[in-house]
This record gives C-alpha cells, structure tokens and sequence, in this order.
C-alpha cells in the first residue's frame, strides 16, 4: 500500500521509473550533493540497479516515488539510508525541477516523516545538506528540523565552499507538533 | 620516509598483522573502551569480542584503500597501545580521523601523538581541506582529547544511541588545513 500525503502518494519504484531517476542523477541542481557525480548516468544502468534488487525482510533503507496525485506523474523521490532500527535515520529528497515551488517536496517530507516516526517507531530523523542549498535548508526547517551540526567548508560545489549542515528532528519536537495524536512509544525513562 | 614511519612522541605507526589480533583483542575488550572502540558498523562496540571477530576486523581495515587503520606501538616498549583511523571514502575534501588507545596507556601521549601524525599525513600528504571527527556525548575524556588535539566542536546530533538509560548525541568536531597550519608552527617555534 503506498503511503498517503494530501497532494502526493509515496510509491516503490518501478521499472518505468528509471528515466526519471537518471535524468534527475545527471541534473547537477537536483544531484546537489558535494561530491558531485558525472552527469553520464544512463536509463540502462538504472534499471541494471533496479532488477538486482533483492527481497529483504532486514531493511535498512528505502526509496520511494513521488507521484503527484492531480497529475498522476512522478516528481522525484524521497528516500532513507542507514536506518538504526527503533532509533534514527537518514532521509533525502530529489523532486524534478518543474515541481519545485508545487508543495510536492514539502508534502513528500511529510508523509515519510510520518510513516518513520509512526510505523517504524524512530526517535531521530536527520538529513545531510549545505549552506549552498538554501531552499533544501528552508524544506527541512519548514518540516520542524533544526541544524544542529554544521561542518566547515568541507562542500566545494558551484564552484564555491560550502559547510555541511546535518539538520535533525526529535521525536518529541515532531509529536509536539501533532497535539491531537497521543505518541504511545515508551520512552526511555517508561 | 613514510610520514607515518616517523618515530614521534614515543610512538610508531605501522599496519596490522595477524600475530597483532590476540593483543589487540585484549584492547579492544578492555572494559574502559566500551562504546568507545569506533568500530565499523559490522562490529559491536560493546559487546566483548572473539579472536574471530577481531581477525575479521583486521581483514577488513587491510582490505580497504581509501582508508588505513594503523597499529600504535609504544616505540621504546615496541608494544600496541591502540589504532589510529583516517578515512577519506567519502570525499578527500573532507575526510576523517581519529585514534583510540587502550585505557591503560592513556594520558601518555601516545593518543595526540598518533592523531598528530594522521593529521599530518591528510594534510600534508593528501588534498583535504577540512578533516572531522566523531564522539559520543558522553564520552568526556574523549572529548577533552579532541580539543586539546586542535578539533572545534561543529556541533552535535541528537539520539545518536542509548547509554547508561539515555540518550546519547553525536558530537562532531572539525579541523581545518588552515588551522593545522597555525597549530604546526606554533608547536615547532615553541
């Protein structure tokens, strides 16, 4: 069942996927990150990477397809790595540029957030960006993250430096922001 | 000569063998290291282990080639006192570093003088910029040591794991070359 936003669906990827995939990798805007990638990525490698997916119950990360409900096209993806179980993980986010400024990334945002801290009970959730990407900062903040680690000039992109920024959200800060929803995970001190 | 073949500050660096896992088992699973061995993901950094595990562990750091974990020796004991880490698979720009020595040759120099030379070797030998490091919060001498060693505090993140029935963050620490520079001449025109 794919996850449910207010403008957006969260799906798995599918075969027909992988053009976008790679069009959005050979992107140098949307690829964003400091160690820049060649853009030579082709519709056949991705979908070489796609078909070697194999079946695991022991999932420590995922991706996901951004699909756009009224369109029903796909905007990009959301994703996340190195999940310690029942403790924090690692999210991104890649939307195609004709959906910037569409409330796409935010919705997508908030529907993995929701599905992190309510199905997969995480007590952290973080994202890596830089201060090259001022928009990616202003996502993440409009979702309740917060910088809380910011590593000098270690980005060199565009052509300048850039610090790192990991931005993170507590568990406690994201309920704080659903009061009508009581948070049954047992805390630490329970 | 190899920058890490100098003899400084008492001490020797040199790669792992296999007649090294007993002692360095015994390191490792000395209790004033637990949570604090920075092990890679694969190895428990609390729970006691096995000669096999260790043998594993060497193997892997012997097999890696954007990152070396070198063998401390106490240069007049000729015995191991611990490992020192650089690691650059992410981006050379911006690698990392950081050593670990047994609770029983602590507070002996042995630590700063190891760090020092890998420090050296990144940025000296190697196009780095900007090299972090990464402590447990709780973890106080280790970051005492950090600073002393010419790290600034970059910030920390939140729920990093769980000790003593709390939530610990992950504080990082950055250097850069700049500032290496500055402490090296300080150091040598005192």
């Amino acid at each position: 069942m794919p996850l449910d936003g207010t403008i957006v669906t969260l799906r798995e990827e599918r075969r027909e996927d992988q053009r976008l995939f790679a069009a959005l990798r050979n992107d140098l805007d949307t690829q964003a990150w400091s160690r820049a990638l060649p853009p030579d990525y082709t519709e056949e490698m991705h979908v070489k990477r796609f078909e070697a997916m194999e079946f695991a119950f022991e999932r420590t990360s995922a991706r996901f397809v951004i699909e756009h409900k009224a369109s029903g096209r796909a905007a990009g993806f959301v994703s996340y790595t190195d999940a310690q179980h029942r403790l924090s993980v690692s999210i991104g986010i890649v939307v195609a540029r004709e959906f910037w400024g569409t409330g796409v990334a935010l919705d997508a945002q908030e529907t993995l957030l929701r599905f992190l801290f309510d199905d997969l009970g995480l007590r952290e959730v973080h994202l890596w960006t830089h201060t090259g990407l001022p928009r990616a900062i202003a996502l993440a903040e409009r979702s309740g993250f917060t910088a809380c680690v910011r590593l000098r000039e270690s980005v060199f992109k565009f052509g300048g430096l850039f610090d790192a920024v990991i931005m993170s959200l507590v568990r406690e800060d994201y309920s704080a922001r659903r009061p009508e929803k009581v948070d049954r995970l047992p805390t630490l001190g329970g | 000569m190899s920058i890490l073949a100098r003899h400084e500050g008492g001490i020797l660096l040199r790669a792992f063998e296999p007649t090294d896992v007993p002692e360095l088992q015994g390191i490792l699973n000395a209790p004033g290291l637990a949570g604090r061995r920075y092990l890679p993901d694969e190895f428990s950094d609390l729970a006691p282990l096995a000669q096999r595990h260790v043998e594993a562990l060497v193997n892997q750091w012997q097999k890696e080639t954007k990152a070396w974990t070198l063998a401390v020796v106490d240069a007049g004991a000729l015995r191991l006192v611990g490992y020192v880490r650089a690691d650059w698979r992410w981006d050379p720009h911006c690698p990392s570093a950081h050593g670990v020595i047994a609770p029983d040759a602590q507070r002996r120099g042995f630590g700063t003088a190891a760090l020092s030379l890998a420090l050296g070797y990144l940025f000296e030998e190697t196009p780095a910029h900007v090299v972090s490091a990464w402590l447990a919060s709780w973890n106080h001498p280790g970051l005492a040591f950090a600073a002393q060693c010419g790290y600034f505090r970059a910030g920390q993140r939140p729920r990093a794991g769980v000790h003593d029935s709390v939530f610990f963050d992950e504080v990082a620490f950055d250097m850069l070359r700049r500032e290496w520079r500055a402490k090296e001449a300080t150091r040598h025109a005192a």
